[in-house]
């Protein structure tokens, strides 16, 4: 079950992750590509969890966008620093 | 760091499975319970204490955090659940299905955000830790993850008195009523006049005339109370769509400075909440005030609206759908909560009235509580037994129970150390953890 209907104008835009994203309660984020909207997917997961939620939009507003103008300036991913037993 | 404590479980645990009886040796030092199973308490009480933060651990832990000192303060801290960023204080980047006891001198509150905690020192000092990537962690600079706790050196000049952490800000207040803010103000929630995100606390200027007593930070948006000023004591800023500003019935999408909520012109706020897109108040006489998203099966709220009841409350939290308050007598209830932090499914119960919507938390057979917290979708309470016990959504381990399951109604953590040896314990969540902070 969708955990909650967001409209895309309340969700953000994430350079680092080139994707639409919305808090997810387990503290990560929701998140769907451009990409995903211009097929008509209306679903962002969350990369940490078993949530989504339903993305309310307009396709016709990403048909004509383009990427190839976003420039990737987000910060390097951040460095998996767990510990790993021998 | 403040002899930073860390007792990591893992590592027996792996190795007793992997090496099968080897680990007896070790398990005794960590004072929590191995695969999910509750530990006797006496037993673990007795290991919590003879753990030791300069013991040496086998040569598999040689990446532990080392601890340099440790004060005998008596206070215990312990979390558990997503550690995604860092949150946990653990050291690592990894969920915790268990508490695990950190240790962190004079620590007298807490405040757990979407993934970064502020904590208070009794001397009035500030530490975080968890997500910074927006800066609400206040250390001057943005940092994706801070493992340790660190200081908020910026605010060694003021002795902090009230802090709250939000999905990606933060606030703080000093003895003296100024108000600072840091950490993502894209909404305008730092409340400076414009939609900039700092890594350093900043003193919102608002308020330099006033004498702020608490700030409470939301997902988008902030809420400010403040000491002495009856006509205007509540402001909130940042977004307003849901109606979490409380100041107009009609839709305002965002403010970046902060404008006085409506509705308490005559009534004496001593509390305040946010979280997720919910607002709360308490008055003086133990009312609570409701404003933004809707709870289950309601409109959302633009405007401050008193819960009808004859209880009187003493405080109260908010999810993101839901909210647990807290009677004078020691009775919990829960508002909402049909959702992930579910204690039932009210589908059935239709209703017009937000009032059948409030319920008693069920199964605690008459037992008295005297703490509550609520994190995203989950809740936590502690009861006058000494209990701590938890319910609602688990998948991360932010229950406490050993397993990433779900729970209808409160089950017991197991800290594997006698609550009844401490005189007061406080819980504290975040979107999807959970602190245990107790004091001798
Ligand atoms: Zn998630």
């Amino acid at each position: 079950m969708s955990y909650d209907d967001v409209e895309i104008e309340d969700m953000e835009w994430n350079e680092e992750l080139q994707s639409y994203t919305y808090p997810c309660p387990c503290g990560d984020l929701f998140q769907i590509t451009k990409e995903d909207l211009k097929l008509g997917e209306e679903i962002a997961r969350c990369p940490s969890c078993s949530l989504y939620i339903t993305v309310i939009y307009n396709m016709e507003d990403f048909l004509g966008s383009s990427d190839q103008n976003r420039t990737n300036k987000g910060l390097q991913p951040s460095k998996q620093q767990a510990v790993t037993v021998a | 760091m403040f002899g930073w404590i860390n007792r990591v479980m893992e590592e027996s645990e792996k190795l007793k499975t992997e090496e099968n009886g080897e680990s007896e040796e070790i398990t005794w030092s960590w004072g929590a319970g191995t695969d999910g199973l509750p530990l006797d308490l006496k037993d673990s009480a007795n290991a919590a204490i003879v753990a030791d933060p300069s013991f040496e651990v086998t040569a598999n832990s040689k990446t532990l955090p080392f601890v340099e000192e440790k004060k005998e303060s008596g206070d215990r801290l312990w979390s558990w659940g997503a550690g995604t960023d860092g949150q946990l204080g653990t050291g690592r980047i990894q969920d915790e299905h268990l508490p695990r006891q950190l240790s962190l001198p004079s620590v007298s509150s807490l405040a757990c955000g979407g993934a970064h905690v502020i904590a208070l020192t009794s001397a009035g000092k500030v530490l975080s830790w968890g997500r910074g990537n927006s800066g609400q962690l206040g250390h001057g600079e943005v940092v994706n993850n801070m493992l340790y706790p660190k200081a908020v050196t910026s605010l060694e000049n003021y002795f902090i008195t009230h802090v709250s952490a939000g999905w990606s800000h933060s606030g703080f207040v000093s003895d003296t009523g100024s108000l600072f803010t840091c950490g993502d103000g894209s909404f305008g929630q730092l409340g400076h006049g414009d939609h900039a995100s700092h890594c350093s606390p900043v003193k919102v200027s608002c308020f330099v005339d006033q004498h702020v007593a608490e700030v409470a930070c939301g997902m988008r948006h902030s809420l400010v109370l403040l000491k002495g000023c009856l006509s205007s004591q509540v402001y909130g800023f940042g977004s307003g769509k849901r109606g979490q500003l409380g100041f107009s019935k009609d839709k305002i999408k965002s403010i970046n400075l902060p404008k006085v909520v409506s509705g308490f012109e005559d009534v004496d706020i001593v509390g305040i909440a946010a979280n997720g897109d919910h607002s709360a108040a308490l008055s003086v006489d133990g009312n609570l005030y409701t404003w933004g998203r809707g709870f289950k099966g309601f409109e959302d709220s633009h405007l401050p609206q008193c819960l009808n009841s004859t209880l009187k409350f003493t405080k109260a939290t908010l999810g993101w759908n839901h909210a647990l308050a807290m009677t004078g007598d020691g009775e919990a209830y829960m508002l909402g909560g049909n959702h992930l932090g579910v204690l039932k499914d009210l589908r059935n119960e239709c209703s017009d009235s937000r009032e059948a919507n409030l319920k008693k938390v069920p199964g605690l057979d008459g037992i008295k509580i005297t703490d509550i917290a609520t994190g995203a979708e989950h809740s936590v309470l502690v009861t006058e037994n000494g209990e701590i016990k938890t319910w609602g959504w688990g998948e991360h381990g932010q229950l406490g129970l050993g397993d990433d399951g779900d729970q209808l109604s409160p089950v017991t953590v197991s800290l594997g150390y006698d609550l009844n040896e401490a005189a007061s314990t406080k819980v504290y969540c975040g979107s999807g953890f959970t602190f245990a902070l107790t004091k001798p």
